[in-house]
């Protein structure tokens, strides 16, 4: 069986991405629930939730770009 | 078996070079982000021609987001005219550099490649090139390093990255190196992450949906909606590099004065939030 250990090994790497998502859903969540409880606190939620959620997301785009490295200039 | 299928798209990662100038060589990228910069500079030149104290509906359709970004900004900290040219500067440029990678053509319109079925396009998205990104996340590194050591000074800055309890200091003063300088890594890999994923799922997109004469129906609303989506990520992204450097910023001259408290008094600032309208600059 023919294969690519780097493709396979670029696949394997998303997995993780699984992480950031489910922390993002809990961010939201929680950003939404505040918003619930307290209409008027929108605006002081909003700055930080977007900065929570970029910095949340960044940890998937680490392994994207782990994912893309591997494809793209695989270690030989 | 490989070399039987045609891959559905070309994926580049780096940024093709178009031609050069001597031993300096220009990449579709950079001619993205030159087009972006002319596009600002266009549209600063026409929108300030002729403003006025009471705006017209043009002049405030344009002061909208800049005045709600500037109010953002000046409920940080008391020094923030100091920055908020640089925070909205940003924004802007990486917010019309994202936008244009969406018009019909970029990406698209270009020359032939050495592989079959290649294009090299003369506009790329700026930020899809990682070197663009690096180059924005160095700036905003210099500045917030510039901001602490201007308020601390250097040895300040110092002190202050060896963390509160002196004892601890060679394990905290390691860690918060690191984790300043992950910042530079962190902003430039957020936003060429985002944008070159955008690239490649709009092209998957499009490829998919043309691949098959059978779902040719979807060609049109398909792309759409994954466009519409590029269009919101595109905002948010620059948004969030703003709003990070105008955080980074604001760690940088609130930390740690005299006591451990730095956060708190990052936190009473926020608190006159509501009355950011009247601080924001004219």
């Amino acid at each position: 069986m023919e294969g690519n250990v780097a493709a396979i090994a670029a696949g394997l790497a998303m997995v993780w991405a699984i992480g950031p998502g489910i922390g993002l859903c809990i961010g939201f969540s929680k950003a939404i629930e505040a918003r619930g409880r307290n209409p008027d606190a929108s605006g002081t939620i909003f700055v930080p939730y977007i900065l929570g959620l970029a910095l949340t997301e960044a940890i998937g785009i680490y392994c994207f770009v782990v994912a893309l490295i591997l494809i793209f200039a695989p270690p030989a | 078996m490989p070399e039987e299928n045609a891959k559905l798209i070309h994926v580049a990662l780096k940024a093709e070079r178009l031609f050069s100038l001597g031993p300096f060589e220009v990449t579709n990228s950079m001619v993205g982000a030159v087009v972006a910069s002319l596009l600002l500079l266009a549209a600063a030149w026409y929108f300030t021609r002729s403003s006025s104290v009471v705006p017209n509906r043009m002049q405030s359709l344009i002061e909208l987001p800049i005045e709600l970004l500037a109010g953002i900004v000046a409920s940080s900290t008391s020094r923030w005219r100091g920055y908020v040219s640089l925070v909205v500067g940003l924004f802007l440029m990486i917010l019309v550099a994202n936008w244009l990678g969406l018009l019909p053509g970029v990406g698209t319109i270009g020359l032939q490649g050495e592989l079959e079925g290649e294009v090299v396009p003369f506009v790329r998205p700026a930020a899809a090139d990682l070197n663009f990104t690096l180059g924005l996340a160095i700036i905003t590194f210099v500045v917030f390093v510039w901001w602490a050591i201007r308020m601390h000074g250097p040895i300040g800055y110092l002190k202050e990255l060896a963390g509160e309890p002196r004892i601890l200091a060679p394990l905290m003063f390691p860690i918060h190196l690191i984790s300043e300088l992950s910042r530079l890594v962190s902003l430039s890999m957020r936003l060429f992450g985002n944008v070159f994923a955008g690239e490649v799922l709009l092209a998957t997109m499009l490829a998919l949906t043309t691949a098959a004469v059978f779902v040719l129906p979807l060609a049109f609303f398909v792309p759409a909606v994954f466009l519409g989506l590029e269009l919101l990520f595109g905002a948010v992204q620059a948004l969030v590099f703003a709003l990070l450097t105008m955080a980074y910023i604001t760690l940088a001259i609130a930390e740690n004065q005299g006591d451990g408290h730095g956060t708190e008094k990052s936190g009473q600032t926020s608190d006159t939030s509501e009355q950011h309208h009247a601080a924001t600059p004219a």
